[in-house]
């Protein structure tokens, strides 16, 4: 030991996640650590997030390509049937020349996506690598799939609502199909592994090596 | 802590963390079992792929037309292209899983649009859903994949229970894809196809006839065209006939088997000619014909082609021809008129030609003659009458080439007119003026008489008047004569009383 200790776990404490009591935890204890004031289990860092944050980026992309394949739903209006995939929207509303509209879709409903899947991956590789670069870029970007994890769900609240309203019978109605139950899943699957990355993980390599 | 080894005296326990895969991996195994499955069923219901050749893709929109049949959906327009050429249209759709079946050679496709037709209108749902492909499933022959849409929609779809038959006919009329086609006004079928035929001699006429009726096409049945009215003008007066206010409007053909026997129901694809109207099936129903050429010298106003020839009242014939023909030395009109006797038309006639012949040359010589008659007074038609007239003149067949003349007579009519001439100009050679100076030379005479004779009787009345001479003395003479009687009578009784006094005289008392 060397140094003044610059983060908590150097310093052998930890910070209880439910009541944020800072707790020393003697070093030769991994497991079964709790909080002595409200009993919570304590963990030095998001318990085996990287693990996790795999796990669900890699559910996501699987749920990304029959989100994008598959129509999320199908206009019948007078009889005349129509299924509309995301991308097949947004050339109709480009063809249409809404492109403004066009546009939030094509950012909500698939860059975003892209996106944040890409942010993830790039985090996750550089983290299980022990990566020293950048590590104030990569936790700028951490941050942005957080804030931008939400946005992604306008598609299916558009669907949800349309769903709702358009119920005129015979004259037009409008159908949820499978391709939203996969967009769901891929924008709740990311949020959930951007929740269990853990951002401290970028700078921990950092001190490590730094020592 | 002094019992603590020194390093490098015990060795190192190896402290293994079992760690255990996280359930957090369920997520993408679930994810990757549902997005697996996902595919290999939009993979495994994927129908097999065609492509439908059309003239034009009107109505026709990639990934929104459908096809379908009894209205499921059973595919999807993928692709519209154009031919490499030009000529034609092709469509690429994907059918659904297990639509092979169906795809066989003999299936058909349209497009289904709204369209007026055949007396009906159809597929007017498509104006608000767009239009669609149909399809006419067959579910034996080879499998196929590259079809040929139909320019129209087929009128009947191969699993309607029926026959298709052939009508060949000379001229199609106005009988249009669709049209009803009626067996006793009550329709039963539809014409499924009419076209010329490639040797354009003839129209073909495909009709497809319901079951349980397409039993009622036996080999005599006679199919006719029944479109618009058929109104004839002819000896038998005006009449008016139709079919339906539908066959009167766009065409229609009627059937009818005329011998109901035991004849077999006709096979399907079978050949029928079609006639023109329901009179000219029965007129071909007497296939064997027999010309004669008759000679009329009277006016034959009212008789045309067409016109009956009759047998006390009994249609037998109808005239062929009428013409006018002047004799070689200029001086005659003469109007030969050809006939034609359907001797099949009268019962138990002999089958045999010369037989025939024989027959006629003895009717003509008991007395059969043609001639002209009246048929009608409210149209003025005439007709060709043949009767045995018992006290005609003797004639014969002249058996000539091209056709044998017929002994004619003239009409009763005509007869009574020429005998009334021949009265009118007898009675016009009677001398009426000279009759009349005699008859005024004799009533001057009478006139004389009588003068004479009144004198006469003057004098007369003054010989034997009341207060003429004459009549005193004849008066006086007549009492004396009164007298004399009595005394007689007296003398009578005396002498009758005492006879003797006839010779004694009076008695003695």
């Amino acid at each position: 030991m060397s140094g003044a200790p610059r983060t908590a776990l150097a310093a052998g404490c930890w910070l209880c996640h439910d009541c944020a009591l800072l707790c020393r935890v003697p070093a030769t204890t991994g497991h079964g650590a709790r909080c002595p004031r409200c009993g919570a289990a304590l963990h030095p860092r998001k318990p085996r997030s990287l693990e996790r944050t795999w796990a669900l980026v890699i559910a996501a992309s699987l749920c990304y390509l029959p989100a994008n394949l598959l129509p999320i739903m199908t206009v019948t209006s007078l009889g005349k049937a129509q299924s509309d995939t995301i991308m097949s929207g947004v050339t109709y509303l480009l063809h249409h020349g809404m492109w403004p509209l066009a546009a939030i879709i094509f950012i909500a409903s698939v860059f975003v996506p892209v996106l944040k899947l890409g942010i993830l991956v790039l985090l996750l590789v550089s983290v299980g690598r022990g990566s020293r670069w950048r590590p104030v870029e990569r936790t700028r970007l951490y941050r942005i799939t957080e804030a931008i994890g939400r946005w992604s769900m306008v598609d299916i609240f558009v669907v949800t609502i349309l769903v709702a309203l358009v119920r005129l019978g015979s004259l037009a109605t409008i159908e949820a199909q499978a391709g939203a139950v996969f967009f769901g899943a891929v924008v709740v699957l990311t949020m959930l592994a951007a929740e269990s990355f853990d951002p401290r993980l970028i700078w921990d390599r950092s001190e490590e090596t730094r020592r | 802590m002094s019992e603590q080894p020194r390093p490098g005296d015990v060795a190192e326990a190896v402290i293994e963390t079992r760690r255990r895969p996280s359930i957090v991996w369920l997520i993408p195994l679930v994810a990757a079992l549902v997005g697996g499955f996902v595919a290999w069923r939009t993979y495994s219901e994927r129908g097999p792929a065609i492509t439908i050749t059309l003239a034009s893709a009107e109505g026709l929109e990639a990934g929104k037309t459908k096809v379908r049949y009894k209205n499921v959906e059973i595919g999807l327009v993928e692709e519209v292209r154009l031919a490499e050429d030009l000529s034609s249209v092709t469509a690429h759709a994907r059918m659904v899983h297990g639509a092979d079946r169906y795809l066989r050679e003999g299936t058909r496709f349209w497009v289904v649009k709204a369209r007026v037709s055949g007396g009906q209108v159809s597929g007017l749902g498509t104006l608000f859903s767009g239009a669609y492909i149909g399809m006419d499933p067959v579910l034996a022959g080879p499998s196929a994949r590259d079809f040929r849409a139909l320019d129209v929609p087929p009128v009947v779809t191969s699993e309607e229970p029926g026959r298709h038959f052939v009508l060949r006919s000379y001229r199609a009329g106005v009988v249009d894809v669709g049209s009803p086609v009626y067996f006793r006004k009550v329709q039963v079928g539809e014409v499924v196809e009419s076209a010329l035929d490639p040797s354009g001699d003839f129209a073909t006429v495909r009709v497809f006839v319901h079951a349980p009726w397409d039993e009622r096409v036996r080999a005599g049945t006679r199919f006719w065209n029944a479109s618009g009215i058929d109104l004839s003008l002819s000896a038998e007066g005006v009449r008016m006939d139709t079919e339906s206010v539908v066959s009167m409007l766009i065409g229609g053909l009627a059937f009818d088997t005329p011998v109901d026997g035991d004849a077999e129901p006709a096979a399907a694809e079978a050949v029928f000619p079609l006639y023109e109207s329901f009179a000219a099936t029965r007129e071909e129903m007497y296939t064997l014909r027999t010309q004669y050429l008759l000679y009329f010298d009277q006016s034959v106003r009212g008789l045309v082609p067409g016109s009956p020839v009759e047998f006390r009242g009994i249609k037998i014939g109808q005239v062929r021809d009428v013409k006018l023909e002047v004799d070689s030395s200029g001086q005659h009109f003469r109007i030969p008129v050809v006939i034609e006797v359907e001797p099949e038309r009268i019962g138990n006639i002999p089958g045999d030609a010369a037989a025939r012949r024989a027959a006629m040359d003895a009717l003509v010589a008991r007395g059969l003659r043609a001639q002209l008659a009246r048929g009608s007074l409210l149209t003025g038609q005439l007709l060709v009458a043949l009767d045995i007239h018992e006290g005609a003149a003797p004639a014969r067949i002249v058996w000539q080439e091209p056709y044998p003349e017929f002994p004619t007579i003239p009409t009763p009519l005509e007869e009574i007119t020429e005998r009334l001439t021949q009265l009118v100009k007898r009675i016009e050679k009677i001398p009426f003026d000279q009759i009349g100076a005699d008859l005024r030379g004799s009533l001057a005479a009478a006139q004389a008489a009588l003068t004479q004779a009144e004198k006469t009787m003057a004098s007369t009345q003054a010989l034997v008047g009341p207060d003429s001479a004459v009549n005193q003395e004849l008066r006086r003479a007549l009492v004396e004569l009164t007298e004399a009687s009595r005394s007689l009578g007296l003398a009578a009784d005396q002498i009758e009383r005492e006879p003797n006094s006839l010779l004694f005289g009076k008695g003695r008392k």
